[in-house]
């Protein structure tokens, strides 16, 4: 089995994520593919994801840590920095990675992300537009949004 | 039945029906009624109606006939409203009904029920049987006296009705006329029925008056028929039979409007009505009469069936009568939810009735929007007195028109692209189904078979009984192709890997290879180039061209003027065209393990079939798509990544015979755009990149796609694994009579990897993406093993896999690798050894045991780690451990504070704050300890530590393979840019250099090593051998008895860049003299190929035996033509011992097998077993 050949590094990211998850983030590994992870993370208080519970998945590259993990939003999201299909605009996922950096802290950055969208630098230009021009607005459609797409049902 | 009427013929003989006036009907009929119960004017159910209640019926005709004339007037009135809607949809009529159709069809009935029937029909008052009204303003006559002599003076051009079928019904109380109508041997010769219609109460004898632009409507009962007399009946008059092709020839729709003055001079005869009360009284308020008839063939609509539906009611009360003529309100479709399906009926009585069923309404709201079918029917049984959601029995026509069978452009008609198959229904194919419409040629598979084990719900005895239309079954054309192969299920899989690597024996022939090419073909090979010869022949040209298509079925509709309907029943597309298996997927996946020689044996291939001038087949594939220009035909096209360019060049060179063929790379800065230049060439050598650029920029009018190739392959076919990157595009795209991918690993990642290799070998329907993602990709990541089954059957006509370990027919492996003896070289200890081990064991184990008292092994996993790392490099050589000794460490420790202090003070900009002063003591202080943090890349506690300026610490390798460049990079932690030079070694190897050189002293261990290289060297066999160890500090060591002893090696570690490594490993292969390789067992990525060496010394257990397993890999593999010496060195009553023992359970716990609890306690237990 691919598994067996597994980096030791990702079977102890693995078990401390299991073992000791951050708040609001899950993640797991799936049965037949150990380096693919179904993520669910909480949306942060204080924010328009409140409440909501966003799924993602993502997936460490043959080359982790050296390279990225992929990551994705499988939830819809209304927000700036994250597109229709779910790519996320985020530094450390692209050119500011760094192979000290492990799925706990992708995912907490991630989550952050969700506090403070970035719309001066945008993945979705009309969300980051609509963002900038009437934030209020924009804020009441992040929120309509996760309570249609991400209410947890 | 009593039978008042004296006039009644024996069973069985020719009814004579010399009248047809009304009251006639008094003959027993002891009708079968199918399905009727009102009895209404006309015919045959008058006659029961009459003949139950003759004296009844006698006693009122007063009451009705009152209220009769408001009925004549309001009917006329919206006959007429209702003709100039017909009129305002301004078609033309075609066809139009006629008496003698209608006589026709009551006499058919007549014949069928002739046990019960004693049909003297004698004229009566009033006309019952035919009613005929004829606007008072119309003056002609109509006499009927026979077939033959059929005259209608009064025939009028007329508009279409909404439905051109349809017939006004008359409700009956017309009474204009006496209609007298002999029929005589009916059966034997229908052509002497004669009838003749009597206008009793004006002047003329037969005499139908109608106004030149009103349409008449001829009004015809059929009521009373058994359903499925009828169905004779109507299924005879679409077949065309002699008798009724008059009336078709004819058609014509005759409208009686009923002349109040006439029904005045009726009334007066009061004649004794046949008809219930109830129903005069709804015809009566309605006003509008009931509309039935027939409906005739019509030149543009070919009949495709004609079925009972049972719809549902929607509205309450007494509206249908049986035979009633309904209609279908259609709704739009941009309706949201599921009323986009829901087709309701309608009477012009009464408005809406009811509606059909979901299952119809899915099918044929598609099918009528798209304008080319369209949908009429009638009502056979319904409740007397309908209630909400009461079954209402429709006979139901569909007709689909002709335009799709004549029009030129003969495209496949789709209705709609779907993407979700599972709420998609297929119109087309749905309403053939439920026509039970059976192809004449099936399908080679369904998509109910492939869908699941559970039996659908084929009710084939009822399908037969109730198929209604005379399909001719034709030759069943069996065909010899890739299909499920059912043993297949019998076959375990239980996971992924075994799906691909295949590890089954294949048994098939060998072919010889041409005589071009030079180099000779392993067995295995041989059969790779059978294997892929008879896949590209795939089914011989001139033969698939005639055999259907696997994916479609063909279907034969009512009406004979209609071609077969093709219909593909994976995606519904349908066609007339017939679809040819020429279209299919010839080629394959050849998936052998890398190594096996897929590039061999594609050459042969080539050189087997160049598919230049060959007449075999091109031509049929070329002219699927028939393009403003023609496409120029190659010969082999191979995509390859740009790093095998060369070597496929090379190959191609080397194994082809000069002149053979011919070849062309079709890359770099000038290429040419003219795909005759290199349509012209045998072999033409392409990367991916440069086919998705030309792709990019031109798409179908690329070079590449402009050549109608006879071959494509596709090298490391893996690369285009994501369907929807342009690449794979590029690819799909790519016209050629033969596909073949070539990969190592069909599968890397995911299933969906597959998915693109078959869109590029245009297997269907698995590159429909819907039809995969439902039965393939859906069920294997819901764990459903089906999906597994499934793909496991689609690959086994499609993909070679051979491994290593594959096995001939006679269980003999493929490929003979020599073997692999793996000895275990237990070293003792000498006495100075084992007295340093045991003074450093019982150390560490009254810390370890101090931990477990307390009960914190696992917060302090990382010492006793430690503990364990300094136990088993004893076990190395003392001087690994001794090297830290705690001396000498704070004198460098100082040291290395004071370096870091003064970098930071020098090198740290304004803005940015280097570490501060606390944070660097207590990073030292930490070192100092003996702490060893884990390194924040590999997150092991490794050797070999460096610290960076700004004070983070990490593996020497680790941090060094994430720099991109060789000597330079960002700290992972920080970003800070750092040098290769600025790196400070930890504290460990600094001191042994000084010491060991000049106190060097072999360890039992190196001893043991020593002995070998050395027995290796004397053989003078030129074996070269690799030592693997976990640490570079051990290395170091090694190197001085290997220097000393003049035994040449080479050393590969982390602390090389790619061009070393690259450097060292040619070397490693190339040269005489140094035989040795000394390596780390962490460095040396995928793929190294250490062939060169046949003999490999691991000289310390790691903790995962999977990756001592892959290092002995690295030079166990294709290629390695000696036999490998595996020697792994342990030393006796020590750790390591102990540690071969727990590495058994290790790989269950690293397979995550266990649990958190459970690792968590087996580590415990684990520890303790070391410390034992």
């Amino acid at each position: 089995m691919a598994n067996s050949n597994l980096p030791r590094r990702i079977i102890k990211e693995t078990q401390r994520l299991l073992s000791e998850p951050a708040p609001g983030i899950s993640a797991s590994p799936s049965e037949d593919n150990m380096r693919y992870f179904n993520v669910m993370i909480l949306g942060p208080t204080q924010s328009p994801y409140e409440g909501g519970v966003f799924k993602l998945e993502l997936f460490l590259p043959e080359e982790y840590p050296m390279a990225a993990p992929k990551v994705r939003f499988l939830t819809k999201i209304y927000h700036p920095n994250i597109d229709k299909l779910g790519r996320i605009c985020l530094d450390i996922l692209k050119d500011k990675w760094s192979p000290a950096l492990q799925i706990r802290t992708v995912l907490l950055s991630i989550q952050a992300l969700l506090s403070a969208p970035n719309p001066d630098d945008p993945l979705s230009e009309n969300i980051a537009k609509h963002w900038k021009t009437n934030e209020a607005e924009a804020v009441e459609t992040a929120k309509e949004w996760t309570r249609l797409y991400a209410s947890g049902a | 039945m009593e039978l008042e009427i004296p006039l009644t013929e024996k069973e069985g003989k020719v009814s004579t029906i010399t009248s047809l006036d009304s009251d006639i009907l008094n003959s027993a009929t002891a009708v079968k009624r199918a399905v009727t119960t009102t009895g209404v004017r006309v015919s045959i159910e008058m006659k029961q109606e009459g003949s139950q209640e003759p004296e009844a019926s006698a006693l009122k005709p007063e009451t009705r006939v009152k209220e009769e004339p408001d009925l004549g007037f309001e009917g006329k009135e919206s006959l007429k409203d209702d003709m100039s809607l017909d009129v305002a949809e301004g078609k033309e009529v075609n066809s139009r009904m006629s008496f003698y159709e209608f006589l026709q069809a009551t006499n058919t009935r007549v014949v069928r029920v002739k046990e019960c029937l004693n049909t003297q029909i004698i004229g009566a008052e009033k006309p019952k049987e035919l009613e005929i009204r004829v606007k008072e303003e119309a003056g002609k006559e109509i006499t009927v006296e026979e077939p033959d002599t059929y005259k209608q003076e009064g025939k009028s051009e007329s508009k279409l009705p909404l439905f051109p079928e349809h017939c006004e019904f008359n409700e009956g109380k017309s009474d204009g006329f006496k209609v007298n109508g002999v029929v005589k041997e009916v059966k034997e010769q229908p052509k002497d029925l004669r009838i003749t219609f009597k206008e009793e109460s004006d002047v003329c004898e037969g005499e139908v008056k109608s106004e030149s632009n009103q349409p008449r409507v001829f009004q015809k009962n059929i009521r009373g028929m058994t359903f499925k007399e009828y169905c004779e009946i109507t299924e005879r008059k679409s077949n065309g039979c002699t008798q009724n092709v008059r009336v078709k020839e004819e058609p014509d729709i005759v409208v009686m409007e009923k002349p109040t003055e006439l029904f005045a001079s009726y009334s007066r005869r009061q004649k004794p009505m046949n008809v219930t009360r109830e129903m005069v009284e709804d015809t009566r308020i309605n006003g509008i009469n009931v509309e039935d008839g027939d409906f005739p063939e019509e030149a543009d609509w070919y009949l495709v069936g004609r079925t009972m539906v049972t719809g549902l009611s929607t509205s309450k009360g007494r509206k249908l009568v049986d035979n009633e003529i309904v209609h279908f309100v259609f709704p739009n479709t941009n309706l949201r939810f599921n009323s986009q399906w829901i087709v309701r009926f309608s009477t012009k009585r009464y408005g809406e009735i009811g509606r059909l069923p979901m299952e119809w309404g899915k099918c044929v709201v598609p099918l009528v929007n798209s304008t080319k079918v369209k949908v009429l029917g009638r009502c056979i049984a319904a409740p007397p007195s309908l209630h909400i959601m009461q079954e209402i029995m429709l006979y139901v026509s569909f007709y689909i028109h002709n335009s799709i069978f004549t029009e030129l452009d003969k495209s496949t008609w789709r209705l709609e692209t779907t993407s979700n198959i599972d709420s998609t229904v297929y119109p087309l194919l749905t309403l053939f189904k439920l026509l039970k419409i059976k192809p004449y040629q099936k399908a080679e598979f369904t998509p109910g078979e492939l869908n699941s084990r559970k039996r659908s719900l084929n009710l084939e005895g009822e399908e037969e009984a109730a198929a209604m239309l005379s399909l001719t079954k034709r030759r069943k054309v069996c065909q010899q192709y890739p299909e499920q192969n059912k043993d297949e299920q019998a076959i375990s899989e239980s996971s992924l890997n075994k799906l691909v690597g295949a590890a089954d024996i294949y048994n098939l022939e060998e072919m010889e290879p041409p005589s071009s090419l030079i180099c000779k073909l392993k067995p295995y090979q041989k059969q790779a180039l059978y294997w892929m010869s008879e896949a590209e022949r795939g089914l011989d040209a001139e033969k698939a061209a005639k055999t259907l298509h696997p994916c479609w079925a063909a279907y034969r509709i009512c009406d004979e003027r209609a071609s077969s309907i093709y219909l593909n029943i994976f995606s519904g597309e349908a066609t007339t065209q017939f679809p040819t298996a020429t279209q299919m997927a010839r080629g394959g996946i050849l998936a052998d393990a890398m190594g096996l020689g897929k590039t061999v044996m594609t050459i042969a291939l080539i050189l087997a079939r160049t598919g230049k001038g060959s007449t075999e087949s091109q031509e049929s594939t070329s002219n699927k798509k028939e393009k403003t220009w023609p496409k120029a035909k190659g010969g082999t096209l191979v995509v390859c990544p740009m790093a095998l360019l060369g070597q496929w060049k090379d190959e191609l060179e080397t194994h082809a015979e000069t002149e053979s063929i011919s070849i062309f790379v079709h890359y770099g800065g000038d290429r040419t755009k003219d795909s005759r230049v290199i349509s012209g060439y045998d072999v033409v050598l392409t990367t991916y990149g440069v086919l998705t650029a030309s792709y990019k920029s031109d798409l179908e009018n690329s070079i590449f796609h402009r050549v109608e190739w006879y071959r494509v392959v596709l090298d490391e076919a893996h690369t285009i694994k994501s369907w929807k990157t342009i690449a794979a595009q590029a690819a799909f795209a790519l016209s050629s009579h033969c596909r073949w991918c070539l990969t190592g690993t069909p599968l890397q990642n995911n299933l969906e990897d597959l998915y693109s290799l078959l869109c590029f070998l245009h297997v269907e329907p698995w590159c429909n993406w819907a039809w995969w993602n439902k039965l393939i990709q859906r069920p294997y990541e819901n764990g459903d093993p089906r999906g597994l089954k499934l793909i496991k059957a689609i690959l086994r006509p499609l993909m070679l896999r051979r491994t290593k370990d594959t096995k001939d027919k006679a269980g003999r492996p493929i490929l003979v690798l020599p073997p692999t003896d793996i000895q275990i070289i237990e070293c003792e200890h000498s006495e100075a050894e084992h007295d340093f081990y045991d003074a450093l064991f019982r150390r560490s184990k009254v810390q370890f045991d101090q931990f477990v008292a307390q009960g914190k092994v696992l917060h302090n996993y990382a010492s006793i780690l430690e503990l364990l790392l300094r136990l088993r490099q004893c076990c190395n050589h003392p001087f690994l451990v001794m090297s830290r000794a705690d001396s000498q460490q704070y004198a460098d420790l100082s040291k290395l504070t004071r370096r870091f202090l003064e970098t930071n003070a020098n090198s740290a900009p304004p803005g940015q704050t280097g570490p501060t002063r606390a944070y660097i003591e207590e990073v030292v202080k930490g070192i100092r300890q003996g702490e060893n943090t884990e390194c924040p890349i590999c997150m092991e506690y490794a050797d070999d530590p460096v610290l960076t300026p700004c004070a983070h610490r990490m593996c020497r390798e680790c941090i060094l393979s994430s720099w991109r460049a060789p000597t330079t990079g960002l700290c992972p932690i920080c970003r800070t840019l750092l040098k290769k030079t600025e790196l400070i070694t930890c504290p460990t190897e600094d001191k042994f250099r000084v010491d060991v050189e000049k106190n060097w002293k072999e360890s039992s261990k190196v001893s043991k090593l020593l002995e070998c290289l050395e027995r290796i060297r004397r053989s003078s066999s030129g074996e070269k051998s690799i030592v693997f160890s976990q640490w570079t500090s051990f290395l170091d060591l090694l190197e001085i008895p290997l220097r000393r002893r003049r035994i040449g090696f080479l050393r590969f570690d982390g602390k090389l860049v790619q061009k070393q490594r690259e450097r060292v490993l040619k070397e490693f292969n190339e040269t005489e003299e140094k035989t040795v390789l000394l390596m780390s067992l962490k460095a040396g990525g995928v793929g190294l190929n250490l062939t060169a060496a046949s003999n490999v010394f691991l000289m310390d257990p790691w903790w995962n035996p999977a990756v001592e397993e892959q290092a002995i890999m690295r030079i166990h593999r294709i290629g390695q033509k000696r036999t490998v010496t595996v020697r792994r060195f342990i030393v006796k009553d020590t750790v390591e011992e102990r540690l071969q023992q727990v590495q058994a359970k290790k790989q269950r716990m690293i397979a995550g097998a266990l649990t958190d609890e459970e690792v968590r306690s087996a580590r415990i237990e684990e520890l303790k077993m070391l410390f034992r």
